[in-house]
């Protein structure tokens, strides 16, 4: 792998006194996608607001290009090309598809235009027909489409994924799932959290798996068995699915 | 007013189209009451003028309290701390150094704007309840302190002696000009934000400030600029309601009177929304003048109305107003418009 475009090093998170992340070490290149699997409270959306400075952390424990960034207010991770499609999706409700999208614009990172309204309205088409149309008007899939194509006017380098599955009919995953080779061909790193073992094995060239706010697997998503992933998933005390 | 969007590739061409008859007619309507309220002294008495004057305060007050709590989120109970200290820096600009009363109502503004630093520097790590106990606080003390300051006569309070070398006809010119400019500062002001390439970050912080911050607003700064800039206009009104007044004391100028006037009338009309506040001030307005006689018993129908909008219709009578008509008097929406005059 080239060197990591967006890493962390002994990542330790805390709610309160409670720790949540104990030591995560992570990475992603440029235009690679990784997926973080794991239970429900294994971690995974902890690291992501880590990374994306939601949560206080230590600057050296995350590190963009080499620099630490660490604790950075989330404005400044986006405008260092860090994007986040929130778990919930979390839109502005009372905007319509394209205000919500130009908040984006207005807020994105510099020197890198990749990004424009036609271009993820040509990603996701059904967009471009309603885009005049209040956010909260939406069906659940094309909301999600709406956090998608808002993240990537960021412009960023790396798009965090929290969940985009999550509540989704099966069509309505693919769809949006079709969409995340062009988005990595474009050269935008993507870290996929996802509870569907299966779609973020196949929609991934590495995985991370956690557990309890550790790594318990790391490895090419073709190369790990779906033995190693249960084991790691649930424990290496529970049997094998 | 409409501004074309350039679009390239297969995107059609679309024009945002911003402006509405209805904001329109709201904006002769709103030019036609300048005009009346600065032309007042040739046409209405002095309760009339005093009156107004009053009205376009609580205007004001409410529409900062609005900024503050409905884009901000900031739910502050304390900003009588800046109408109060804006106030008592125009009595000391004015009777103590012998200022021109209606040049010391800009200048006293920057007292407001210097307390705002620090004390959003105190409070701004506070959330929610936190915040509006915290406000409050600090609204105690800068009474407390104003209470035992003997320069600004301590507890007794001031008379704005300096203004009976004008006739009540002059003041009253002045007093409505400031009026109308604070209206221009404090409602057209806020129009302006919400337009402004501000606007829509404002609106996404209202909607959803975590979002808002994982999208690239910066979200502690804008925070921060609405509330200084909430503590200069409500220090404007301030000012002005005590000229108005020609007597300040620690009790009138500091209490809590001011938030609760401001949170009910925002409740009323509508957080997050400009037309909401002009609804609700009036409304408080007349129901003042209507039912004030009533004493204890208005109060808890207030408190009652208040609780009962809070729990059955968020956005207030212009939330309930906008189901029925969408037709805005301060249009802020972007309305995309195809090329082809679809």
């Amino acid at each position: 792998m080239s060197a990591p475009l967006l890493s962390t090093h002994g990542l330790q998170a805390f709610y309160g006194d409670f720790q949540a992340l104990f030591g995560i070490d992570f990475e992603v290149a440029a235009g690679e996608v990784v997926a973080l699997i794991g239970a429900n409270g294994a971690g995974k959306s902890t690291l992501l607001n880590a990374i994306m400075g939601a949560i206080r952390v230590a600057p050296d424990m995350v590190r963009l290009d080499g620099a630490p960034t660490g604790g950075a207010a989330p404005h400044v991770m986006v405008a260092k090309g860090v994007g986040i499609v929130p778990e919930g999706r979390r839109l502005f409700t009372g905007m319509s598809v394209e205000d919500n999208l130009r908040v984006a614009i207005d807020h994105s990172a510099g020197g890198n235009d990749a990004w424009t309204l036609e271009r993820v309205y040509a990603l996701f088409p059904i967009l471009k027909d309603k885009r005049r149309d209040l956010v909260q008007s939406l069906s659940g899939g094309q909301q999600q489409m709406v956090a998608v194509a808002r993240a990537l006017l960021n412009q960023p380098r790396v798009l965090l994924c929290d969940e985009i599955s999550l509540g989704l009919a099966p069509k309505v995953i693919n769809e949006i799932y079709a969409a995340i080779p062009s988005i990595s061909d474009a050269g935008t790193a993507i870290v996929l959290v996802e509870q569907d073992v299966g779609l973020a094995k196949k929609a991934s060239d590495r995985l991370y798996c956690m557990l309890e706010g550790k790594v318990t697997l790391t490895g090419k998503s073709a190369d790990v068995s779906r033995e190693d992933i249960s084991a790691a998933y649930f424990g290496a005390g529970h049997a094998v699915a | 007013m409409t501004a074309s969007i350039s679009a390239s590739g297969d995107l059609p061409a679309v024009t945002v189209r911003r402006q509405t008859l209805s904001g329109t007619v709201a904006i002769i309507i709103g030019i036609a009451l300048l005009v009346g309220l600065v032309a007042m002294p040739w046409w209405a008495g002095q309760g009339t003028i005093r009156s107004v004057v009053e009205l376009c305060c609580y205007i004001a007050i409410a529409q900062m309290w609005n900024l503050l709590a409905g884009y901000g989120g900031l739910v502050s109970v304390g900003q009588q701390a800046f109408s109060g200290v804006a106030a008592y820096m125009m009595f000391a600009l004015a009777q103590n150094l012998g200022l021109n009363p209606f040049l010391a109502v800009p200048l006293c503004l920057i007292a407001p704007a210097i307390l705002a630093v620090p004390t959003y520097a105190l409070l701004h790590r506070l959330d929610g309840p936190y915040f509006a106990i915290g406000t409050w606080v600090v609204a105690e003390v800068v009474r407390l302190l104003t209470t035992n300051f003997s320069y600004v006569n301590a507890g007794a309070g001031m008379s704005l002696r300096v203004m009976t070398q004008y006739s009540a006809h002059e003041r009253a010119i002045g007093v409505t000009l400031l009026c109308a400019l604070m209206l221009l500062v404090t409602v057209g002001g806020t129009y302006w934000l919400l337009r402004s390439r501000y606007g829509l970050a404002l609106t996404a912080m209202r909607d959803n400030p975590v979002s808002a911050a994982s999208q690239g607003v910066n979200v502690p700064r804008l925070r921060f600029l609405i509330f200084v800039a909430a503590a200069v206009g409500t220090g404007l009104a301030g000012a002005i309601y005590f000229m108005a007044q020609l007597r300040i004391t620690p009790e009138a100028a500091y209490g809590p009177q001011w938030a609760t006037v401001a949170i009910f009338i925002v409740m009323i009309g509508g957080i997050g929304s400009i037309e909401g506040v002009l609804i609700g001030a009036l409304i408080y307005f007349f129901a003042d003048r209507w039912f004030g006689e009533f004493g204890a018993t208005y109060l808890v129908v207030l408190g009652v109305l208040t609780l009962l909008v809070a729990l059955f219709a968020r956005g207030g009578l212009w939330g309930l107003v906008n189901k029925v008509v969408d037709a805005p008097w301060f249009p802020t929406r972007r309305i995309l418009v195809s090329g082809g005059g679809e």
